[in-house]
């Protein structure tokens, strides 16, 4: 059993995870950059390391200072958590090299999908279907054109190493493609470090259904099935929820199907520890690969609460050598969870972000409520990381119920001081098509077109 | 440790508490975990270093001084090795350039330069002891 791990993260999730490992009787680090002073996370640590100022790149980025709070305070291992260096091969390496065990898949795993094309070309290896596309980096223009005409029009011109919904561009035409793919490279050389790009077909009225897996050290790998995640606001994720209202009403077969195909793809990269295969879904029921994000999910509460496994627990278990004891016939699946996440955004502001002092914080409760949440009354938010600010998971027995609660929560959610997603996310609630189970990833943009932005300032 | 009934884990003190007391975890028959603390000498981490003058307990006014943060984390070393005299001590001179301490991080040791210009007049790190980004190690009168 591990006797210390450190937190390399920061917000809600460092402090789901000292609330994991509390649970587990180990003891806990928590980095803080000189902006988080006063951040949740370091008040419930067993122990507090300052490893930098505000800015990411300073703090939370910087490995040798991580790896020294490591050393110094002797831990066993290090959660990365998600973003920051939860994906960073090199980072994994050190920590072994150091003899502090990292909680993630193994820098083998993580190379072996190492970015979107790399990934994309094992799933076709081994059979997973994956959009129609360009065979690997497209290097020039003219092979952008080639390939368009080829798979047809719209497309996507997508960077290699993006992730997170980020460095992503749609061409409709050819005129749109020589621009956009000049653009795309530029971008992603800025953005990402590596100007890679390719090119897939661009799916219309998709639907974003990702699975969660777990993989032990031995290499057994169960999938704990699916999560929907198409509403989402310039490919950011806003509301995510399991089981997928596509596959219950509509594609049953498909969630044995794409389980199985997402652990195909694991087992051909060696895969250990959470992660999760993202796909696209056609109106028609054609699944598409995408990509695999090696790391615990924002959204992985709603797993979480309807098969009752705790994943950041599997994650530490699983890190400590222990052999997955869920098989994946034991897997059951219960009821129906509904996740928003809270942003500190102005919805009647295109989203800018609002980083300020909270005033007063009453977080809502009873049934079926979950608030994975950092914050507190005079927290001011600091500028420099991402705007979220929680997240709320709602469960119930099944989607009405769910989304009735989840309702009732946003409605007794009082945040003041700062302006958040919670109207945004009532007015979703509040929505036909929504409560109805029919949308794409197009529903976003639709529900803020015109007319529908009245329903939204009248619930605010 | 293994008694008849009983199991008894040491473990070890945490070190920003500044308390020296090692936790015992006494678990009965029954299961239910009693504490009972016990008092022990702390361990320290570092290989055993050399006495260094500690710092003096007169009161040190912080008017017109100036704190030396570490720009690092890691361990605190006031001498290049164990065996050498500190590299400055209190009252000594000191320039942009002077070396006033070592931080250790995974294995390589990093001089730490003064970076302003004045006389040193307190110590404010015990040698061998862990230090975070920011934290003060020296309070320095500016010249």
């Amino acid at each position: 059993m591990f006797e210390k791990i450190l937190i390399a993260n920061r917000g809600e999730i460092a402090v789901r995870i000292i609330r994991a490992c509390k649970e587990l009787n180990i003891k806990t680090v928590a980095v803080y950059s000189e902006a988080d002073v006063n951040s949740m996370h370091v008040q419930l640590a067993d122990e507090a390391i300052c490893i930098g100022p505000g800015p990411s790149t300073e703090s939370y980025l910087k490995i040798e200072r991580i790896i020294s709070a490591a050393e110094i305070t002797d831990v066993d291992a290090i959660h990365p958590g998600y973003g920051f260096l939860s994906e960073n091969p090199h980072f994994a390496d050190v920590c072994e090299s150091c003899n502090i065990r990292f909680i993630g898949p193994s820098s083998r795993a993580m190379n072996a999908l190492e970015n979107k094309a790399v990934s994309r070309a094992l799933a076709k290896k081994v059979g997973v279907p994956t959009p129609p596309g360009s065979e690997g980096i497209v290097e020039t223009q003219e092979e952008a054109l080639m390939t368009a005409k080829r798979i047809g029009y719209p497309v996507l011109i997508k960077a290699v190493a993006g992730g997170g919904g980020r460095g992503m561009r749609v061409a409709h035409n050819d005129i749109s493609l020589m621009k956009g793919y000049v653009a795309a490279r530029t971008e992603a050389e800025k953005s990402f470090g590596n100007s890679g790009v390719y090119i897939e077909k661009f799916i219309e009225n998709s639907h974003h259904i990702e699975f969660q897996i777990l993989g032990d050290n031995r290499g057994n790998i169960i999938h704990l099935g699916e999560r929907d995640c198409s509403i989402q606001r310039r490919n950011q994720k806003v509301i995510e929820e399991t089981p997928s209202p596509l596959i219950e009403y509509k594609f049953k077969d498909l969630r044995k199907k794409m389980g199985k195909a997402a652990i195909r793809l694991a087992e051909a990269a060696h895969y250990t520890n959470a992660g999760t295969v993202e796909f696209l879904v056609d109106e028609k029921g054609n699944f598409y690969f995408l990509e695999v994000n090696k790391r615990i999910q924002v959204e992985h509460p709603i797993t979480e609460e309807v098969t009752g496994i705790d994943l950041v627990q599997q994650q530490i278990l699983i890190a400590m050598g222990e052999p997955l004891r869920i098989s994946q016939g034991n897997v059951q699946f219960r009821g129906h969870a509904i996740e928003c996440r809270i942003n500190a955004e102005d919805p009647f502001d295109d989203f800018r972000p609002c980083p300020s002092r909270i005033e007063m914080y009453y977080p809502p409760g009873g049934r079926g409520i979950r608030l994975d949440s950092h914050i507190y009354s005079g927290y001011s938010v600091p500028p420099y990381y991402d705007s979220m600010i929680g997240k709320l998971i709602a469960y119930g027995k099944d989607r009405r119920e769910a989304i009735d609660r989840m309702s009732r929560a946003l409605g007794e959610f009082i945040l003041t001081g700062i302006k958040t997603t919670i109207p945004f996310e009532q007015a979703i609630m509040q929505d036909p098509n929504f409560r109805r189970g029919v949308y794409s990833t197009n529903f976003i943009d639709q529900l803020l077109g015109g007319a529908r932005r009245e329903m939204i300032e009248d619930l605010a | 440790m293994e008694r008849e009934g009983f199991k008894i884990r040491m473990k070890r003190g945490p070190i920003f508490s500044g308390s020296s007391v090692v936790e015992e975890h006494v678990i009965s028959e029954a299961g239910q975990v009693t504490q009972l603390p016990v008092a022990q000498p702390s361990q320290t981490l570092a290989p055993t270093p050399p006495p260094v003058p500690a710092a003096p307990a007169a009161v040190i006014s912080a008017e017109n001084t100036k704190e030396i943060k570490a720009p690092m984390v890691g361990t605190f070393y006031r001498a290049p090795a164990p065996d050498a005299p500190p590299y400055v001590d209190i009252g000594a001179q000191v320039n942009e350039d002077t070396v006033v301490c070592i931080i250790e991080a995974m294995k390589v040791m990093n001089e730490i330069k003064a970076e302003i210009k004045g006389t040193i007049v307190q110590v404010l790190v015990e040698n061998g002891k862990p230090v975070e980004f920011g934290q003060p190690l020296f309070r320095v009168r500016p010249a």
